[in-house]
């Protein structure tokens, strides 16, 4: 865990400086990458050719794309490196791996909106919704690198691959880079920033730091074990309290 | 008296001498008198040259000017006799003295040819650029399209080199077989704003150039050719580079994105079945290899040969265009449907 127990002035240390870091890396490189790619894709368009043209030209969009990306998949090994190291060296579990609650939740959770039940999931560190994100972005981040690389050198792949790799590599690129934008535009923001919940911003993953308030409501199962006790000892937040951490 | 008598005379006689040579307007000038007479009349030039100054009444005749134009209406200067003469030096100087007078009444296409490459190299000082009558001719000037294939002709006069090329190619051929759907010089190049096709422009503008005739539905079906050449061109990297470095201000830097001409080439452009053409299969590496250096033979599979991708051609490139179609709807259905629910729910707790 990233996050020691602090109880003090009510606020918890959720995120650690260089996950902190990572996002901020991942923001602005997603962001630049979305701003230099989505012309490409919509070319026809007044709006890419105005982008473009204030880009410096096609050439200088696709050079700035291509740093951005080598910089985005380098982050994205540096990040998958450093996770591998810390749970292959058991210091920490690894929080973020999907297992049978997080169906369970997925489950639960959606009964609830629909009114089929008052019974609320109860979270551990990550929900599914974080956990889903999660994954989403690192696969796509994997698809996006690899399609990139192809494209930033198709002769290279061409050598010890089919040729069709390519035009593939340029539809898969150019597909998951707008449904990444997608996600991340519409429920990223909605979970960030618009849910009643965290709304008009939630500022945790910026100062490292989240209210025992939040993280009781949110992230009940965490904030036992960093309190060192059972969850359910939590006074009746939900009815449900057996449900443990798997 | 009698000088008066005898001018009468004189004019009766021009008048009904004119009217009997199907009334050529520059007859009445009376400048034929002297220059349609003598075939081997000339000047001499200070550059050793003889200008020759004899006009072919029946050439001029039957020119499209024939009926219209008296002498003086080009000659402007020349509206007396003794003639003001002006200093020329050699055959070229005179030409190029004249060159403005078509200006007047062909004002449209003088303009256009201020645009053109050859006004442009003339600018900087090069006699040698073509001018209205280089292309045109001047007292035998007939409609420069009857017959089409006489443009292509005309061009070759300065241009041999191309012009021994474009005969040799699938256009050219076709030409020279009378077939009128093909394009002569002028459909690619334009007639009077002719662009220097050394600064990229012209290549730039090949889609559409080259999509004037190979989108046209009627035209095409009479080759059994395609009509989605160039959508599916602009659909794909070379197509969208090409079009985005086509707005780039002030021309593409580095490397333009192959155009049609890059590939199935310039003026010796060959049927794609033709064995020897720089498009067939056995010959798409080296055409590649023009801007891609290390293609190898699996590179030219990269391109789909103006296809669209389907279960039988280009399969994977077809399945990953499906896989998306299908999720991209599904994953922000599904997180759409989750926002709306979940909003919903908050509005019911309250």
């Amino acid at each position: 865990m990233n996050a020691p127990a602090q109880q003090h002035s009510e606020q918890i240390v959720r995120f650690s400086f260089s996950q902190r870091l990572e996002h901020i890396v991942t923001i602005f490189t997603f962001t630049g990458l979305c701003l230099t790619g989505l012309p490409q894709k919509f070319y026809a368009k007044g709006w890419a050719q105005w982008m473009v043209e204030h880009l410096g030209g096609i050439d200088q969009t696709r050079w700035i794309h291509r740093a951005i990306g080598i910089l985005f998949v380098t982050a994205t090994v540096v990040h998958l490196v450093n996770g591998l190291n810390a749970l292959l060296s058991r210091r920490s579990a690894f929080t973020m791996l999907l297992n049978k609650k997080d169906f369970e939740d997925c489950v639960l959770q959606l009964r609830y909106y629909l009114g089929l039940t008052d019974e609320h999931p109860r979270y551990d560190r990550f929900d599914y919704k974080q956990k889903w994100e999660y994954w989403s972005l690192f696969l796509g981040n994997i698809i996006m690198g690899l399609s990139g690389l192809m494209l930033f050198f198709p002769t290279v792949f061409a050598k010890v691959l089919p040729g069709q790799l390519i035009p593939a590599a340029k539809v898969a690129h150019s597909n998951e880079g707008l449904m990444a934008f997608f996600v991340i535009a519409v429920w990223h923001i909605y979970n960030a920033h618009l849910q009643p919940d965290v709304f008009p911003f939630d500022t945790s993953i910026f100062t490292g730091k989240i209210s025992r308030e939040r993280m009781l409501h949110e992230h009940p199962l965490e904030l036992a074990r960093i309190e060192g006790r059972s969850a359910d000892d939590d006074h009746g937040h939900h009815a449900d309290a057996s449900r443990k951490v798997g | 008296m009698l000088k008066t008598r005898l001018f009468l005379l004189t004019a009766l006689l021009a008048f009904t001498a004119s009217r009997a040579r199907a009334g050529i307007p520059a007859e009445q000038d009376d400048c034929l008198g002297c220059h349609g007479g003598d075939k081997s009349m000339t000047m001499d030039l200070p550059s050793g040259e003889k200008l020759p100054i004899y006009v072919d009444t029946a050439v001029f005749a039957k020119s499209v000017h024939g009926e219209m134009l008296r002498c003086a209406d080009c000659h402007s200067d020349k509206n007396g006799y003794p003639h003001n003469s002006k200093p020329f030096k050699n055959r070229r100087d005179v030409t190029v003295a004249y060159y403005e007078q078509c200006k007047a009444c062909h004002f449209a296409n003088y303009t256009k040819t201020l645009d053109g490459v050859h006004f442009a190299v003339l600018a900087k000082g090069n006699q040698k650029a073509a001018l209205c009558v280089d292309c045109h001719g001047s007292h035998d000037i007939t409609r420069p399209t009857e017959p089409r294939a006489r443009i292509s002709a005309t061009c070759a006069g300065c241009h041999q080199k191309e012009s021994d090329v474009y005969v040799k190619s699938v256009h050219g051929k076709a030409l020279a077989e009378q077939n009128q759907d093909v394009p002569v010089c002028t459909d690619c190049h334009r007639a009077h704003d002719i662009a220097d096709p050394r600064d990229g422009k012209l290549s730039m503008r090949t889609p559409e150039v080259c999509g004037r005739c190979h989108t046209n539905e009627k035209l095409m079906a009479k080759y059994g050719l395609s009509t989605h050449v160039v959508d599916s061109y602009l659909s794909d990297f070379h197509g969208m580079s090409a079009s985005l470095q086509r707005k780039t201000k002030g021309g593409p830097k580095g490397m333009v994105a192959a155009v049609c001409t890059d590939c199935h080439g310039v003026h010796d452009i060959l049927s794609a079945k033709d064995p020897t053409s720089h498009t067939v299969k056995a010959n798409l590496v080296q055409t590649c290899r023009k801007c891609h250096p290390g293609a190898n033979e699996n590179f030219p599979s990269a391109w789909l040969s103006h296809y669209q991708p389907s279960w039988n051609k280009a399969s994977l490139v077809y399945g990953v265009q499906l896989f998306y179609k299908f999720l991209i709807p599904f994953i922000l259905g599904s997180l759409a449907i989750q926002i709306v629910i979940h909003l919903w729910r908050v509005v019911v707790n309250r």
